[in-house]
Parts: structure tokens; sequence; C-alpha cells
């Protein structure tokens, strides 16, 4: 059952967060609604102090995606289905295009939107990743004010972000790339699709002849929110994407992530799954 | 509760409610409107029994509130007959034995109904594609995606 609540429908950015403002501890925005109303469904403990929501779907201020100088702007309410149809994203964001190919089904990502992934910090958000390593820079705004910082820097634990209660993230920034950058990006479920991530992983690189110029590693669902492996990427610095080099780098982020999660039920199939999944998207950019 | 008028236009037809907040689009479909054609199933986006097309995209109205249709052009199954006439999707699934049970039968017709309206002429990856997120319990999947496909190749015609 949905709980008794009242719904606010505002015409625009500046009208939704006046209404965030004035009631911050009882009220919540809504825009897909596939998390938030299964939520509702399971009487989850996050959403059980909602009286009302605040409907952000669909308004023009939250859904363009617009190319400028310094990046690739998308709106924070921008649905995966026009995510994966943007021919930009498509094109010199791929990684990301791809992850949200992988989410749920055609009619969550109908429905579903790119911030509303990651405002919850759910460890699974598979569009986490492609972002990451993408270097997404993100704003927030409320009515006192308007701030942008790292995604990664954003994400605090599972479940927690810097977002307060009036904030939203109104835009998700992707630096320009240069061309050479190669990625790849991994998704394992239990299931072919409509499934909820295990193992994501991404990984960019720049390759100057044989040699690693630069590098961006990150993972999703598998550690207990998606991270850079900042220690790896400046120990590959430098050095020859040649064979034995790559399975080493595996190898160690199979174990950095084991330090992370410290060892679970699942490490026997995931860790090897992780050394050797990462070890071929990594020959795949390697090899291109 | 206080109660909002929202309207919106299902199968060409306008209609205006005065609802609860906290209703769902289906439950409004279904109880309010009497389109029980569309499901009930597992209530959290999962199964897709409750599949309509909203502003031209497949939908769950399970995870959609009444308000946040406000302004648009739904479609239910109900709405796929034209003047006593079963759509071309609807009479493949007949006639490639695609309906067991039927219960799953309304969400897969709108999905793929989404899917030809988009890309008229898929290809079998993209038909299984547009109904990975409707389970059909009797796993009749197969003639399923054989009618959709014949529906195509009706349209190509
Ligand atoms: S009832 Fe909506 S997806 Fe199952
Ligand atoms: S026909 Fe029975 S669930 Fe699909």
């Amino acid at each position: 059952m949905i709980p008794e609540i009242g719904y606010i429908r505002p015409r625009n950015l500046r009208e939704a967060l006046e209404a965030l403002g004035e009631n911050r501890e009882t009220i919540r925005v809504i825009a897909g609604g596939t998390d938030i109303i299964p939520g509702f469904h399971i009487n989850s403990r996050r959403f059980r102090d909602i009286r009302t929501l605040v409907d952000i779907s669909g308004l023009p201020d939250l859904t363009f995606v617009d190319l400028e100088n310094d990046g690739l702007h998308i709106g924070g309410a921008v649905t995966f289905t026009d995510i994966v149809k943007n021919p930009i994203i498509r094109e010199e964001y791929p990684l990301l295009a791809q992850a949200a190919f992988r989410v749920g089904s055609v009619q969550i990502r109908n429905r579903a939107t790119i911030a509303g992934n990651f405002v919850n910090n759910a460890p699974c958000a598979d569009s986490v990743p492609p972002l990451l390593v993408y270097d997404a820079v993100i704003k927030i705004q409320s009515t006192r004010s308007e701030k942008t910082l790292p995604l990664e820097d954003f994400l605090l634990k599972p479940y927690k972000t810097q977002l307060q209660p009036d904030e939203i993230v109104s835009e998700i920034v992707l630096p320009p790339l240069k061309k050479e950058y190669r990625g790849e990006f991994y998704k394992l479920g239990r299931r072919r699709s409509v499934a909820i991530s295990r193992i994501t992983l991404a990984v960019l690189v720049k390759l100057q002849d044989r040699t690693i110029e630069d590098i961006r590693i990150a993972s999703g669902a598998v550690t207990p929110i998606g991270r850079r492996f900042r220690e790896l990427e400046d120990l590959a610095k430098g050095e020859t994407a040649e064979v034995d080099f790559l399975k080493e780098l595996s190898v160690k982020l199979g174990e950095e992530i084991l330090k992370i999660t410290g060892l679970r039920w699942s490490s026997a199939y995931k860790l090897p799954v992780v050394q050797q999944m990462f070890y071929l998207l990594l020959r795949r950019v390697c090899n291109r | 509760m206080k109660k909002i008028n929202i309207r919106f236009k299902v199968n060409g037809r306008q209609a205006d409610l005065n609802i609860a907040p906290n209703k769902r689009l289906l439950d409004v479909l279904r109880d309010d409107l009497g389109l029980t054609g569309t499901k009930e199933g597992c209530d959290i986006g999962e199964c897709g029994a409750c599949t309509v097309v909203l502003n031209g995209r497949a939908v769950h109205s399970c995870l959609i509130l009444a308000a946040q249709a406000n302004g648009a052009e739904i479609i239910t199954v109900e709405g796929l007959t034209q003047n006593g006439e079963l759509h071309p999707l609807q009479k493949n699934f007949l006639e490639h034995g695609a309906v067991q049970c039927g219960f799953c039968i309304p969400g897969m017709l709108l999905s793929s109904y989404a899917l030809l309206k988009e890309n008229p002429h898929p290809r079998e990856d993209d038909i299984k594609e547009a109904i990975a997120g409707n389970l059909c319990r009797c796993t009749g999947y197969k003639q399923i995606i054989q009618a959709v496909e014949a529906a195509a190749n009706e349209n190509n015609e």
C-alpha cells in the first residue's frame, strides 16, 4: 500500500525547490518512482517518514541533454531510455549508454532517471561506475545554495550521500573526453535481463603506443558503494600494456576488493569473475 | 487526505477524475474507469502485467501515481481493438497460440505495441528486449515472439 500522502506538481525547478525548502523533514522528490513506489509497498524504512511527494518527472528544467564547452550536461530527471537513445552519449560516453541499456526493463528505463539511480546510493546503481570513470561532476541546488562537486565525493556510504533534504541533483556534467580513450563496461546479474547487478566494472584507458598513459577503474555492486581505484590507477600509469602486467593488475583489483569487503560467502565466485572479467576488459581496450 | 483533480486521455477518451494522491495509475484504470484488462501482478515493477502505453512508451502502471499521468495519453489493452476489429497483434497472438491463461497478455500486447510503433521492423532480439520485462507464467514466450514477428510482417506488407 502507498501511505496517505500529499502530492505537489511543480511547474519548474524553482517551485520544486521552494516546496522542498518549506517542509524539509517530510517531503521527498519523486521522479520515475521505480524505487520509491516499490519501497512504499514493502514499507521500507527509507521512505516511512514521507508525507508529501514533489513530482519532478518530465520537468523541462531537468530533462535536457546539452553539449557545452565544459562537457555534456545531463538533466537529473533524464530517463535511461533517453540516455540510451541519445546520439552524443552513445558516441562520446558509450559506457554510460551501455550501462543505461542494462538497467531493468524497457518499462523501467522509460521512467527511471539518472539522478534517481544514484541519489539513494544503492551499491548496485548501474550508472555509477561509468559516471565515475568519466569523472562526472554533479550540480546540486536548493533555495539556499547551488554547488557542484565530483560524484565520487557525493557518494558517502551505502544509502548515504551528501544530499540534504531540501536539495535536488539538477544535473550531471561529463567533462570532455579525448578521443584516444577506450573503454569497456561489464555487468553481471543473476540472470540475463531485468537483473539487479552483482558485479559492475567500468574501465577507461588511454594508450600512448603500448604505454598506459592514463587509466580509470571503477566498480559497483561488488563493493559497498560504487568507487574508483586510484591506487591501482597510479600503479598502472606508465606501465606497458602487455599480458603479464594486465594479469597482475586484474589480480590486484580482486585483492583490493577483498580488502574492502572482507571475505563473504559470495567471494568464492565473485572474486575470480571480477579478476577474469577485468582482465578480458583490459585486453579488449588495449588491443583495439 | 486531500483529493486532487486530474485529467488524461485513455484510449482516445478524456477522463476527468477527483482522486486521492496515493492512487496508482493501475488503481484508477481498474477501479475508477473499469478498465480491468490491465492486470495487477507483483506491484513492484517485476512482472509487467500492468503495462500500459503512456505518451507512446510502455510503462508500469503499478509504479506511476495516477497524478503523475495528468495530461498524458494512455493506451490500455481495451484501446487496441478498433471498430470491433482486433489489432493485428491480437489476431496473431491468437493464431500463434500465444495465449494460454492470458494473464500476462495485455502487458505483452502493450509492450509489443510500443515496440512496433517505434520500430516497425524489429529483429528477434529487439522483440525479446521489448518483452524482457513481461513475465509469462505459462512460459509461452516462443509463440509470443512469433506472433509479434508475424504482426510486424503484416505491417510491412
Ligand atoms: S504489477 Fe506492475 S510490474 Fe507487476
Ligand atoms: S499466458 Fe499465462 S501467464 Fe502468460
